[in-house]
């Protein structure tokens, strides 16, 4: 796996973590929210954990409570590089 | 707290069933109605190689084409249950929650162990690969209060919730709980309990209980008021009722199908089964008190059943003691004989059973036993006709709860 979650790889852990079937493309479309998934925070909670285990890092605080897939991505994929720099 | 206002009344306008013997009304009336026996070899894996062989499995459902997919990864099995079995009550009822006014309508389910299976699959993660990979959904899916919480969110349904956990007798606690909001102004209730005891963690639990039947031939497994009774098959399962107040469920035109009269809980402590003829008998005078009924208007009885000698015994003699001559004749009925006790499920599927038995005239029948060797008119054999206006369930948990609840005939029959 590359050093940055794609939209592919989010839905897909969704899918496992909070049982919620979700298009990839629909993630990525501009001004959409979790809510309107049927996502909420423990979901997230979920998605975080099995990036920490899978990455062996600390997903940056208050990824969990993204509004939005980008900002989501933008805080795990922040947290991803930081580690891959140090 | 608001008391009870003039003239609200609950009655029973929707059933929804997720039972051994069937999921839906229709299936679990009629494999009822029929004495089929149900009670069979656990077959669910990792659950085969305990020393508790026989239960009463649900085999009939299948989880994904009856919840949402997310649901099957945030919850337990008995939430599955409960969640499936709400949504057949409120369809059953055609039941739609007006979305103006989301406080009209409340969830009270019983529970007696809550999200074992999901638990143990939680906790073993934990003690095998450590605290990070234990899923957050284990913070609510094991709890006793999940199935309630779930069905609210779902449904949308945000007026008054809560969890009865009062023994498998809470059962029948949580319709007299959610009764008394419908009397105190909320015009609609989902209420009932679904169990999911059938998984490792929590059979091994119930291994600790000397009532739990251990035979390993399933027509031996649960013989209740007969001289082979060795304890009791445990089950899964349970049923879901709307409830609504009587004008409400009429100004919709929806049809009443039974009407809850009268109730009685009482306490004798825990395996005290001697004790629990007193506490029954009580129960039971309670609940034709508030019913204003007297005992020889019951028409049929839906007995504990318990399956040990001691609490059988008591049972025989808190009817006689409550219901004086009237015990001597008043047809008595175990239905669950032939699927197992699904704790608080258990008297959800007795209600339900005698909401049916008296919409058909039928007096269903005590699957597997033949004679009986108490002084009761239990029904064994077959199901035979009989009017009845009035039913009379009752409930005992393994904790010392003891339970009564008397139920009134609609108008659809």
């Amino acid at each position: 796996m590359s050093n940055t979650l794609s939209y592919p790889e989010l839905a897909a852990l969704l899918q496992s973590r909070a049982g919620v079937t979700v298009d990839p493309g629909d993630l990525e479309r501009p001004g959409a929210e979790f809510d309107a998934f049927g996502v909420d925070s423990l979901g997230l909670l979920g998605v975080v954990g099995e990036l920490e285990n899978r990455h062996g890092l600390k997903v940056t605080s208050g990824a969990e409570s993204a509004k939005t897939p980008a900002e989501f991505m933008e805080l795990v994929n922040s947290s991803l590089a930081a580690k891959a720099g140090a | 707290m608001t008391s009870r206002q003039q003239g609200r009344r609950a009655v029973v306008t929707g059933l929804g069933v997720v039972a051994p013997n069937g999921v839906g009304a229709d299936a679990f009336w009629k494999a009822t109605r029929q004495g089929v026996s149900v009670l069979d070899r656990i077959s669910r894996e990792g659950c085969t190689g305990l020393p508790l062989r026989i239960a009463g499995q649900v085999r009939d459902f299948e989880p994904q084409s009856a919840i949402d997919n997310r649901f099957l990864v945030q919850t337990d099995r008995f939430t599955h249950y409960a969640m499936a079995a709400a949504d057949l009550a409120v369809a059953d009822a055609g039941f739609r929650p007006d979305p103006e006014d989301p406080f009209a309508v409340g969830v009270v389910t019983a529970a007696g162990s809550g999200g074992g299976e999901f638990g143990q699959r939680e906790l073993q993660q934990l003690w095998g690969q450590g605290p990070r990979f234990v899923g957050p959904y284990q913070s609510i899916a094991w709890f006793y209060a999940a199935s309630t919480g779930q069905i609210s969110i779902r449904g949308g349904y945000k007026g008054p919730c809560g969890v009865v956990a009062s023994d498998e007798a809470g059962g029948l606690d949580a319709l007299a709980h959610a009764a008394r909001a419908i009397e105190r102004g909320t015009d609609a209730v989902v209420a009932g309990a679904a169990e999911a005891p059938l998984a490792p963690y929590s059979m091994v639990c119930q291994l600790g209980y000397p009532e739990l039947s251990l035979a390993e031939r399933a027509e031996e497994a649960y013989l209740p008021f007969t001289a082979k009774a060795r304890g009791f098959a445990p089950a899964e399962g349970g049923a879901m009722l709307l409830l609504e107040d009587e004008q409400a469920a009429r100004r919709r035109g929806a049809a009443v199908r039974a009407h809850l009269a009268g109730h009685g809980a009482t306490f004798t402590g825990a395996s005290r089964w001697a004790e629990s003829r007193e506490g029954l008998a009580a129960a039971i005078r309670i609940a034709l008190d508030r019913a204003r009924i007297a005992p020889e208007e019951i028409d049929v009885v839906f007995a504990d059943a318990l399956g040990v000698p001691e609490a059988d015994r008591a049972e025989a003699l808190a009817l006689a003691d409550a219901l004086g001559p009237a015990a001597e004749r008043v047809p008595v009925t175990a239905p669950k004989t032939g699927t197992g006790r699904a704790y608080c499920g258990a008297p959800l599927l007795d209600v339900t059973a005698a909401v049916l038995a008296m919409e058909d005239g039928v007096l269903p029948p005590t699957p597997n036993v033949t004679e009986v060797c108490h002084d009761l008119a239990l029904v064994t054999d077959r199901a035979r006709p009989a009017e009845l206006r009035t039913a009379l369930v009752l409930s005992r948990g393994l904790m010392g709860s003891n339970s009564a609840l008397v139920l009134r005939r609609g108008e659809r029959s």
